[in-house]
């Protein structure tokens, strides 16, 4: 599908229907003593259709579990005690490693925090994207590497030709994970894209312009995202709705706008206060 | 230019090329720097400018094209391995991704303990005590000690990184993106702990980093890299409130607010960034940069002192300060108009 010429439709309304939608999740990691310590507590959110949702709080709150739950890749010590994920209406726990592996990748694609630690050091990074596109959309060797280089180029990584010839190693840390972002976003074509801390090690310049093309993706193709992030200046410029996490719990979800000008929850406040003092006059 | 304080690690001409197909791909080309004791030095610029190159050629993780490294003032690079061994440990270096850089196979307590019997030859029952001083210092618990990289979350590997890194008690710490997976809170408590270290052992910082805000808070004296070299280096506060070079103003402008409804005027730079292989002798922001003129396309720009302890590399900056100020009109106000004192983060 070609992005540039689709037609641009307004920003999905806050009240579309849920894409996505996560209830009363709970769960404990099982010890290598068999004890059980519980670590995400009744989780509920929901990720509208084209809409970008930022998932914020505190490190170890539980915001990667939550995403690698959707796509059944948490850790093998990982019990879940309650809660459905669904996915228009199916149960995304109930469903076995061949059913989850054919939404991984086109229905559902991930970046995660480590970036560079996702991309095979053996292989070069174009090499790497074209498989992908080889495999999730049939298309020959040559229009893959084409589709590569065009996702290397959109994520704003100068001479994307050339950079598709080399090796993870060979990337500075942001190229990798913008890399990375291509091949989740762009190759994948998937209708929820789940960024883990994508724009940290991002410079401000080349971090707007990751979330424009976002942004962009979101009104042209209707793509729902979920953006785990500590960056509350990206999500105040981003981000439609936020679900705030603290210590395995949900303790707060809103429009961006409320949260931000009306917060309820104490740890919300916190959390926004904290980001505030010390900010840059603006 | 004039820096108070006493240089402990500092580079001189300092540049890493890395062959690429047929030509040379220029990561550092031409960095000098002054990290000074019990000073934190920042290294901030564009994705890809060098900046990590940097700090593996510091810490002799990789050899350096040519150049040299001073460590107290005497050739680090001219050192054998066994001389070399001896200094390291007053070098320490946190990685840009802790995953790659905790070994998968230890727990944090022998990743903490490890470098302790190596460097310092503690014995059993203090190398322990200070695994779980260290795993305290840093907001982990000693529970975490059992766990292997993969039962932590992404910050709480960060952690484990800092820990790792201070110690062995080191002078100088090459921090790179120490605090990029950290929410506010935990970030600001890392924060104020290596400011403590920083005061209480005179460390010394070399922090590379994309945030802005924490930069701002942090470090004493700036340094802004664009594609291998540095383009503007001052005081922290100088720099902010009074940026110079056309990069940095293009940085300082882009930031993001963590504001409802903040609207800001941005700098922008046109085009694609340029291509690191081969440079030209130029100023290497020709044909992004909103103010060009055909000066900078003569040479590559010098830093240059505009001020005693601020340096730029930009001949239009530099004709600024004799004719007619070229930016009036043309510039977006930056966006950071700080005051004197760096700001300050709470928990
Ligand atoms: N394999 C594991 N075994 C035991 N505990 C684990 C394991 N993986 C994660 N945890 C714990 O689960 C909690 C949630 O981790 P998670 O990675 O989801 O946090 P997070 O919110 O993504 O944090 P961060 O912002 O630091 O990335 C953390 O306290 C972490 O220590
Ligand atoms: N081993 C290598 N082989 C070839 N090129 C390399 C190698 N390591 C780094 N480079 C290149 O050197 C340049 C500088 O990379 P470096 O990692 O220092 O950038 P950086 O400023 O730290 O960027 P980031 O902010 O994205 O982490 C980049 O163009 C990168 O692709
Ligand atoms: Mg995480
Ligand atoms: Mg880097």
């Amino acid at each position: 599908m070609n992005v540039a010429t689709a037609p641009i439709v307004a920003a999905a309304p806050l009240n579309a229907a849920p894409l996505l939608e996560i209830e009363n999740y709970s769960g404990s990691f099982r010890a290598r003593n068999g004890d059980l310590t519980p670590v995400l507590y009744n989780v509920s959110l929901q990720l509208k259709t084209g809409v970008i949702t930022a998932v914020v709080g505190e490190t170890g709150s539980g915001k990667t579990l939550v995403a690698s739950s959707i796509l059944g890749i948490q850790p093998a010590t990982f019990v879940r005690t309650s809660g459905r994920i669904l996915l228009g209406g199916v149960d995304l726990v109930s469903l076995d490693e061949k059913g989850l592996r054919k939404i991984r990748g086109g229905q559902i694609s991930m970046v995660f925090q480590d970036a560079r630690a996702a991309l095979n050091p053996m292989f070069t990074v174009g090499r790497q994207l074209a498989d992908v596109h080889q495999r999730l959309h049939g298309s020959g060797k040559a229009e893959a590497m084409e589709a590569a280089v065009d996702a290397i180029r959109r994520v704003h990584i100068p001479e994307p030709a050339r950079r598709a010839r080399q090796y993870p190693h060979e990337f500075s840390g942001g190229m990798a994970q913008r890399a990375m972002i291509a091949m989740a976003a762009l190759i994948c074509e998937p209708q929820l894209l789940i960024l883990d801390e994508p724009t940290t090690g991002l410079d401000v310049t080349i971090q707007s312009e990751i979330m424009d093309l976002i942004l962009e993706l979101s009104r042209s193709r209707g793509l729902t995202t979920c953006l785990i992030t500590h960056d509350l200046g990206v999500v105040a410029a981003t981000c439609e709705e936020v679900v705030v996490m603290n210590a395995g719990r949900v303790v707060e979800t809103g429009s961006a706008e409320t949260i931000f000008t009306a917060a309820k929850d104490g740890y919300t406040r916190k959390l926004l206060a904290a980001s505030q003092l010390g900010e840059m006059a603006a | 230019m004039i820096v108070e304080g006493r240089p402990i690690l500092q580079a001189r001409n300092l540049r890493k090329l890395f062959p690429v197909g047929r030509g040379m791909l220029f990561a550092v080309d031409g960095v000098d720097l002054d990290i000074m004791a019990g000073q934190t030095l920042a290294l901030v610029g564009e994705s890809g400018s060098g900046k990590s190159t940097v700090g593996r050629c510091l810490v002799r993780l990789i050899e350096p094209t040519s150049g040299e490294v001073f460590l107290d003032g005497r050739s680090i690079l001219g050192l054998n391995s066994v001389l070399l061994a001896r200094q390291y440990r007053r070098v320490q270096m946190v990685f840009q991704d802790p995953n790659a850089s905790l070994n998968p196979r230890m727990t944090v307590r022998q990743t903490l303990i490890e470098p302790l019997r190596l460097h310092l030859k503690m014995n059993r029952r203090t190398r322990e005590a200070r695994a779980r001083e260290l795993v305290e210092m840093v907001g982990l618990t000693t529970a975490h000690l059992d766990r292997y990289p993969n039962e932590l979350s992404g910050g709480q590997r960060q952690r484990v990184g800092i820990a790792r890194a201070v110690a062995v008690e080191p002078d100088v710490v090459i921090l790179d993106e120490p605090t990029s997976s950290l929410d506010v809170s935990v970030r600001g408590q890392i924060l104020d702990l290596l400011m403590d270290l920083q005061a209480k052992l005179n460390l010394a910082y070399l922090f590379i980093s994309h945030d802005l805000q924490v930069v701002r808070h942090v470090s004493h004296r700036v340094a802004v890299m664009y594609l291998g070299g540095i383009v503007e280096i001052g005081p922290t506060a100088k720099v902010f409130s009074e940026p110079k070079h056309p990069y940095t103003r293009a940085l300082l402008s882009a930031a993001p607010v963590a504001k409802w409804g903040v609207k800001r005027t941005r700098l922008r730079l046109s085009g694609e960034i340029s291509s690191p292989i081969d440079l030209p002798d130029t100023c290497r922001l020709v044909g992004r940069c909103p103010f060009q003129q055909p000066v900078c396309s003569e040479a590559r720009p010098k830093l240059v002192d505009i001020d005693q302890d601020h340096a730029v590399a930009c001949p239009i900056v530099l004709a600024k300060t004799e004719g007619p100020p070229p930016f009036v009109g043309l510039l977006a106000t930056p966006s950071v108009t700080a005051g004197a004192h760096p700001a300050t983060l709470t928990q």
